[in-house]
């Protein structure tokens, strides 16, 4: 809950309802495309009908919105913040620079191989780097320009600090071209990113990377890839600006002044959207064109207090405030004309094991500091079997469920999920090994509608054909079709609770943890989630572990009932016996005589 | 020696009151059309499951949450959408679900924090009030909060609020996570500042532990005031477990 | 002897350091934010106080206390008008406060580089060399490791034994819980980053004493205090004190035998083996740099 009621206009929009097809929406985006397309063919035609200082101009211009777009794919997309454009830029520079010299590969293959050099580095560097939280992350990206660029005025092979002297080639018109070649890749990967199931992933680390990784997103590998996408282009466009000159050194392959543009540029246009990007870079290049040669002197501060504006007035961006009025709003990821025809998808996916027990707990004790949250649990959950587990608020369920799905390592003892021990599995891990959960809070992704939440933990490791469809049937499950496209924010706790459940059934899972799923329902929703659980056997989901404040509301729907109370199991068997037993009663039930 | 501070207000017999609040977070309206009172010198309590709308109402009444509408009168004096800080100058002590306690100070800077706004002789009253409330706290006055038991945390908590000589007392949902014997204990303590002429909200969920100190209760559901009226006439009414667990 | 004076240097560089630190551990943990113009706020401080002994020829350290104060009022106008308005966004707080720093830094480091210009510069009068007992040990340097040192001595005595201090402590540990005792936690955040920006400024005057300054590199001082805090553990100032000491060190050890840019690269590196090895840092209570979601 937030102490502050106000709030400011928010980036990372996410698309609004009823943007789906009717004839004028479908033209108007065969307008949009045809538009796209003869500009493209203008800016590859330009050459032809431009030269000199125009062209070095757009060459500029085009440089600006290549670099822009590809920190929109990791501090946009990704949502983490990078400060290592510039960083990239110099590695590109500085690689091209030196195969022209001392090889006689031609550069625009030189260009190529500096991109691949960018991203092995990248790999290494983020690996490392995307442990760090946001902030650190950030942090320590600004000081690797800093250290690039020490670095290489220790190199005498490079130049040293002396620089390296090329074969300076004036060719404005193939630079130009490579230019574009660049913005058009850097383009096609925030295409693929504002279409895809990976862009979806993403943005799903964006919003929220625990329960991206509850949903089986594998975050890890999702923000190295996005980061190691985000370092080619630059790397690219570094060659080819370094080719464009005839000198290079240090300052000038890595100036740090470029990652301001860099955000500056993709801030104003929109942070993470399509053409934010674009609209950025053409907008400010235009505009400085003409203001720096009245102020050369504030061309930093300037863009500095920009910025500020930018964030404090409209963080959207100009894409941001287009949305307001209808115009260039994101397409929802992967969502067809209309909303699916649902027959329920072929028999599991998942090969079962001989086993009856799909969950097995023996003596879990999991420990914070001084206090036992869990001491010496065991249960064992069969297949199909609805178990249900109750107790008084910090008897210690959630901190159970965040062990059984790996949110909290155990301090003793095991988890078996289908005979095997999940022990030093990573959450993501365990959501696509068949364990689903949802979350006493609900933990939506705000910036994606209902559809794309539940597509996200539909995508693992299914193309996107059977994606669409297992979303579409878990959605209709939970009887939230007709709102598919809403925004995920905007619906009630009782939907939002229901749309949590349609995450959790979309896994495909063998197993289901509900944490309060009732809780906060009116009775009528209560009555479709009792459904939705009634059906859960029907679906081949093997158990299901509910815990309740609503115990009348889960009873009927329990195989067996387990209770809790400061961490110990106190009472188990099926529900009528346990609500009886009077430790249980003492313990907790105390309202229900 | 008295914990509760001497009454300002002779011309309001409610030391709370609430009419038609209607609030809630972001988009969401949490509480509808809301309307309860707390007696000067009662104990109100406010049941309900989880999800009801309990902590929403007392954060609103702590000023941490502000009302789309509706007013809120403390001793007469209206407070709705004051904020949180001054709420508490106000004369509202807020123990909240969660105790929200320093975790990296100790106990008794606990005590002094909550006492920072009173002088140094009525600091050092409320001090020995408050350890005879809770002698246990005594003897850890320079342990850090975060090493603490549940049931100390909650004294630290309790304790804490005490110490800005408060006129109405909020808690919100005392009993959680911790022992039956420590929640007897902690509500035990509730007759005794009410002797002392403090007024309390207790926001709860078991239905036993409420009625046993309440002279009023109100059952929340889904945001709205279902049932009220003393904890006889509820317990007498059958509807009542059903209007709670709603099933 | 030649180990000796490393170590003294290296002991009095610390000090200076954890003033340069400090500041960002107090606002970092009142606000959750991290203030990317903290270098510049240093770079500028500095390069001000370069002005004044120039121009003036007065002893700069008499402009200690007036920076000091200043940056005050300057820091709690800033908060409420650039960082405040963010506070309510939420989860994306985090982000655009980044941004709005971001770009501050550039407005000072760009007033820097109009003001002062973009050399390098330093104040060789305070330059003069005792010699204790065989040591070389440079006067200026005494003058900020100490005062570096007892200035952030100060802070945490102010931040744990006085009503005010505790104040702010209490608000960096739990905003709800210091509102229900009745502190005004807006103005609690205004006042730490004045502090913060105020402690960033102390620390350039005495900076510039010891080491070159420049507006171009005003963020090279910035990711040096952030390794500082890092590898103290976020919030923890004891561990700040630890690794300010560690850094100082090791920047004394290896700025003698392997020159002057090692010295950039070491606290980068430092930090890198940090994360690999102990990511909660040296101190006890602090949290680590690990993202806490995997």
């Amino acid at each position: 809950m937030s102490l502050e009621e106000r709030r400011i206009d928010t980036v990372f929009q996410p698309p609004p309802a009823a943007a789906q097809e009717h004839a004028p929406a479908r033209r108007r985006r065969a307008l949009a495309t045809t538009a796209t397309a003869i500009v493209v063919a203008l800016a590859l035609a330009a050459p032809l009908f431009t030269s000199g200082y125009l062209l070095q101009l757009a060459t500029d211009i085009l440089t600006s919105i290549a670099l822009a777009y590809s920190w929109n794919l990791i501090s946009g997309y990704t949502g983490y913040l990078s400060f290592g454009q510039v960083a990239f830029f110099g590695i590109g520079a500085y690689a091209t620079a030196v195969l022209v010299v001392h090889t006689p590969i031609p550069w625009y293959v030189a260009i190529v191989l500096a991109a691949l050099l960018a991203g092995i580095l990248a790999t290494a560097l983020g690996t490392v780097m995307l442990r760090l939280r946001g902030i650190m992350f950030a942090l320590g990206m600004l000081g690797l320009a800093r250290i690039l660029g020490v670095l290489a005025q220790n190199i005498p092979f490079i130049g040293g600090a002396v620089g390296l002297t090329l074969p300076a080639q004036l060719t404005p018109i193939p630079v130009y071209l490579a230019m574009a070649a660049a913005t058009l890749v850097g383009f096609g990967l925030n295409l693929f990113f504002s279409r895809s199931q990976w862009g979806l992933a993403a943005m799903g680390v964006r919003d929220d990377e625990g329960a991206a990784a509850a949903l089986g997103v594998p975050t890890v590998r999702v923000k190295v890839v996005s980061f190691v996408l985000s370092a080619l282009v630059p790397a690219a466009v570094g060659g080819i600006v370094a080719w464009n000159r005839s000198f290079l050194d240090p300052p000038s392959a890595f100036d740090p002044t470029l990652d301001l543009q860099v955000v500056v540029f993709t801030l104003f246009g929109g942070i993470g959207t399509l053409w934010g990007p674009a609209l950025g870079g053409l907008i400010l290049m235009l505009v400085g064109e003409e203001l720096w040669a009245y102020v050369p002197d504030l061309q930093l501060a300037l863009y500095g207090l920009l910025v500020i504006a930018v964030v404090l007035t409209f963080p959207g961006g100009i894409v941001g405030v287009a949305n307001r009025f209808g115009w260039l709003r994101r397409r929802p990821i992967l969502a067809p004309a209309a909303f699916p025809a649902v027959e329920r998808p072929a028999a599991s996916s998942r090969a079962a094991s001989g086993s009856d027990a799909v969950l097995e707990v023996r003596d879990l004790t999991v420990r914070f500091g001084g206090v036992v949250a869990l001491d010496r649990i065991s249960l064992t959950v069969r297949r199909g079997e609805t178990v249900s587990i109750i107790g008084a608020n910090g008897a210690g369920k959630t901190t159970l469920f965040n062990a059984i799905t790996g949110f909290v390592p155990p301090t003793e003892g095991a988890v078996l999920f289908e005979g095997a021990a999940l022990a030093p599995v990573s959450a993501f891990e365990r959501a696509r090994s068949g364990i689903a959960r949802t979350f006493q809070i609900p933990r939506l992704m705000d910036s994606m509608t209902v559809w794309e939440n539940v597509l996200l933990a539909a995508g693992n490791g299914r193309r996107a054909a059977h994606a669409v469809d297992q979303a579409a049937w878990a959605l209709a499950t939970v009887g939230l079709e007709a709102m598919w496209l809403e925004p995920a924010e905007s619906l009630t706790p009782g939907r939002q609770r229901r749309l949590e459940l349609a995450r959790a059934l979309a896994l495909d899972p063998t197993l289901i943890l509900l944490d309060e799923v009732m809780a906060g329902m009116t009775r009528d929703e209560q009555e479709e989630i009792r459904a939705v659980l009634r059906r859960l056997k029907e679906f081949g989901i093997a158990a299901v572990a509910g815990v309740e404040h609503v115990i009348a509301a889960i009873a009927d729907l329990s195989d067996r009932m387990i209770v809790l109370d400061q961490g110990r199991k106190i009472a188990e068997g099926p529900p009528e016996a346990v609500l009886r037993d009077p430790a249980v009663i003492q313990s907790y039930l105390g309202e229900l005589q | 020696m008295s914990v509760a501070a001497p009454a300002l207000d002779t011309a309001s017999s409610l030391a709370l009151s609430l009419d038609n609040v209607v609030a809630g977070i972001g988009p969401l309206t949490i509480l509808q059309d809301v309307s309860l009172t707390v007696d000067r010198g009662g104990v109100t309590v406010l049941l309900g499951a989880n999800g009801a709308g309990k902590t929403t109402l007392l954060r609103t009444v702590a000023g941490l949450i502000a009302p789309r509408s509706g007013g809120i009168s403390l001793f007469g004096e209206p407070i709705a959408g004051r904020a949180a800080h001054l709420v508490a100058r106000a004369g509202i002590g807020h123990v909240p679900s969660g105790r929200e306690l320093f975790p990296r100070m100790s106990v008794a800077e606990h005590l002094e924090l909550g006492g920072r706004l009173c002088g140094a002789a009525r600091r050092a009253e409320l001090r020995d009030s408050v350890l005879a409330l809770f002698p246990e706290l005594g003897t850890r006055l320079r342990q850090q909060a975060g090493t603490l038991s549940g049931g100390e945390q909650m004294m630290v908590a309790i304790g804490r609020a005490l110490m800005t000589d408060p006129r109405l007392l909020l808690i919100d949902e005392p009993s959680t996570g911790l022992a039956p014997k420590v929640v007897l204990s902690i509500f035990r303590t509730l007759p005794q500042l009410q002797r002392q002429g403090m007024s309390v909200l207790l926001a709860e969920q078991s239905l036993r532990s409420g009625f046993s100190v309440a002279n009023r209760a109100y059952i929340l559901r889904d945001g709205r005031i279902v049932l009220s009226g003393t904890p006889a006439e509820l317990g007498a009414d059958p509807s009542v477990v059903k209007a709670y667990l709603g099933g | 002897m030649l180990l000796l004076q490393l170590l003294v240097n290296g002991i009095l560089l610390g000090g200076m350091y954890l003033l340069l630190a400090q500041g960002l551990n107090l606002v970092f943990g009142v606000m959750g934010v991290v203030n990317l113009a903290h270098g510049a706020i240093i770079t500028l401080a500095g390069l001000f106080t370069f002005w004044f002994a120039t121009t003036t020829h007065q002893n700069p350290l008499l402009l200690l206390p007036v920076v000091f104060v200043v940056m005050l009022g300057v820091g709690v106008v800033l908060q409420r008008v650039l960082l405040e308005p963010v506070v309510g966004a939420g989860r994306r707080a985090e982000l655009l406060s980044l941004m709005v720093t971001f770009g501050l830094s550039y407005v000072l480091v760009e007033s820097g580089l109009n003001l002062f210009g973009s050399q390098y510069v330093s104040l060789p009068d305070l330059q003069t060399t005792w010699t204790i007992g065989g040591l070389a040990v440079n006067e200026a340097l005494v003058a900020s490791g100490l005062l570096g040192a007892a200035i952030s001595g100060a802070l945490q005595i102010w931040l744990r034994r006085t009503a005010s201090g505790k104040a702010l402590l209490a608000t960096s540990q739990n905003q709800i819980g210091a509102l229900s005792c009745g502190i005004d936690v807006r103005r609690m955040r205004a006042f730490a980053f004045a502090i913060g920006a105020a402690l960033a400024a102390a620390s350039g005057v005495l900076l510039i004493l010891v080491i070159p300054l420049a507006a171009p590199t005003a963020d090279t001082l910035t990711i040096l205090a952030f390794v500082i805090v890092a590898l103290g553990g976020l919030g923890d100032y004891q561990g700040a004190a630890l690794a300010a000491l560690l850094l100082g060190l090791v920047q004394s050890f290896v700025g003698y035998y392997l020159g002057g840019d090692a010295e950039y690269v070491v606290p980068y590196l430092l930090l890198i083996i940090f994360m690999i090895l102990r990511p909660q840092g040296l101190g006890k209570a602090g949290r680590p740099i690990w993202s806490d979601k995997r």
